[in-house]
């Protein structure tokens, strides 16, 4: 691959499109760059959007990024339609193609449904937050289906907007995430608040449009004003279905984020391959890392260092802060390296393999020192 | 150039120092430190990464 690289194409103007930029320019890519995405907004963060975004009074700004230095040709609210491998490319949904040398596919995912009813709201982008907020103002009755980190800070996002909130979880919320130890810390404290949990096996939503209920397995019925649901998220391949390239809706890449020499996917869609096999970790410092790694590869080849992710993850709900690093869910009791259970705390947990997750509770700290905990040299 | 920290709104991640630790560290109290006020060019895309890793945007570059 020695002929040198004129066009470079990003598709999907993510957090994980916008890195992939910047980081094409800091290993020398100096040609024509151009980044699609088919929201209208410049690149945004996603997790603000469920956390400061929902409760912050008047202050409408913490999701805002600063504004992008790559000075690539920025095309936005179109849609790539379609790739073509073989003639290198890209379609988009106004009759354009984009033609390219190298290509940065970072179409992220969108929220699963459990229904098509308008009734069921999902949070995933910056006009569902602005949706979601406008119909809390009048702090109607709300159900949230999903027990994961996502519904559990939409539960209490909402109970924060005076909302009497029923959160409707397969199992114990958070203990898919989290393990039993911490999602019992969490549930704890959204029990505090006032938060209602239902658990249930599989829930549905039926009814028609202006009428919609959530079914519980057992056949019990909840009706709310509002209904939100956070089930996880589908990877945005749908427009890669002809290549080939994409199986059970997911790019497998290798670990320099390549799915082919000359194309790249990063972000949520990709699984790469980690210490517990190839999979997909769909969080923001794990599409950051993905697109720095990436796009070196397609710059400078096998000489790019291959990606070495540790995972982080923090989560803002029901008064708790966590964060932690290393590999989640975590089984037992943890061990206090401070504090104690019930307040401000760090804690590891040590795994087989020597490896271990520090996890820091209300708690502040650098996540170098966090990491080296997880690692046993902290 | 600068950069500038939003001191309300950092909660502390630490993403920050982990993309630029040549520029800013967190202190014991988990308060963020810029160690250096003036940023050069040649640490321009070092601290623009730093910027951008933010997840609550409490930095930016003025
Ligand atoms: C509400 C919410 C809260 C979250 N909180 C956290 C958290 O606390 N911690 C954490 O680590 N992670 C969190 N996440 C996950 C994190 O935000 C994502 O992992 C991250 O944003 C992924 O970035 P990405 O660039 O891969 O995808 P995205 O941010 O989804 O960006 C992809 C972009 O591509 C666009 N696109 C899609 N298809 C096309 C197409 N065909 N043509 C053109 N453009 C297209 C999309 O519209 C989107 O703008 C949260 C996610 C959500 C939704
Ligand atoms: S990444 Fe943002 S929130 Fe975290 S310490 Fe740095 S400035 Fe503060």
């Amino acid at each position: 691959m020695s002929t040198p690289i004129k066009r470079v194409v990003v598709v999907g103007n993510g957090i994980a499109g916008l890195t992939a930029a910047d980081s094409l320019r800091e290993s020398g890519f100096d040609g024509e760059l151009t980044i699609v995405g088919d929201e209208p907004h410049p690149a945004y963060s996603r997790p603000a959007l469920s956390k400061a975004l929902l409760l912050d009074g008047d202050d409408m700004s913490s999701h805002e990024l600063p504004p992008p230095t790559h000075g690539a040709n920025e095309i936005r609210g179109v849609r790539a339609s379609g790739l073509d491998v073989e003639r290198r490319l890209v379609s988009l949904e106004d009759g354009t193609a984009l033609p390219y040398d190298r290509l940065v596919i970072a179409t992220g995912s969108r929220a699963r449904r459990l229904s098509d009813l308008p009734e069921e709201l999902t949070l995933r982008g910056l006009d569902d937050a602005l949706t979601l907020r406008g119909r809390l103002a009048a702090s109607p009755s709300v159900v949230v289906v999903g027990g994961g980190p996502l519904g559990m800070e939409i539960a209490s996002g909402c109970l924060a907007a005076g909302c009497r909130v029923t959160l409707v979880s397969q199992g114990t919320p958070l203990i898919v995430q989290l393990g039993p130890y911490l999602a019992d810390v969490f549930v704890k404290a959204a029990l505090d608040r006032g938060l209602t949990v239902v658990e249930t096996g599989g829930a549905r939503l039926e009814g028609q449009a202006g009428d919609a209920r959530v079914v519980l397995e057992d056949g019990a019925v909840l009706q709310a004003g509002l209904v939100i649901s956070a089930v996880g998220d589908v990877p945005n391949t749908d427009w890669l279905a002809d290549t080939g390239m994409v199986e059970k809706g997911v790019l497998q890449v290798d670990s320099r984020g390549l799915v082919r020499p000359d194309i790249a996917a990063v972000g949520d869609p990709a699984a790469f391959p980690t210490p517990y096999g190839r999979r997909r970790i769909p969080l923001w410092s794990s599409a950051i890392e993905q697109a720095k790694v990436a796009a070196a590869a397609l710059v400078r080849g096998d000489e790019a260092p291959p990606l070495r992710f540790q995972p982080y993850f923090w989560t803002e709900q029901f008064g708790l802060s966590l964060k932690a690093v290393g590999y989640l869910p975590v089984q037992g009791e943890p061990t206090y390296v401070e504090g104690g259970p019930g307040g401000s705390s760090l804690m590891r947990w040590s795994h087989d393999d020597g490896s271990g997750t520090a996890v820091a509770l209300n708690h502040r700290i650098p996540i170098p020192r966090l990491r080296r905990l997880s690692q046993g040299t902290g | 150039m600068k950069i500038v920290i939003d001191r309300p709104r950092c909660e502390g991640h630490g993403l920050c120092e982990e993309a630029a630790p040549q520029l800013m560290h967190l202190d014991d109290d988990g308060e963020l430190v810029l160690d250096r006020e003036e940023i050069s060019d040649a640490d321009a895309s070092l601290a623009n990464a730093a910027v951008r890793v933010c997840p609550v945007a409490a930095l930016r570059i003025a």
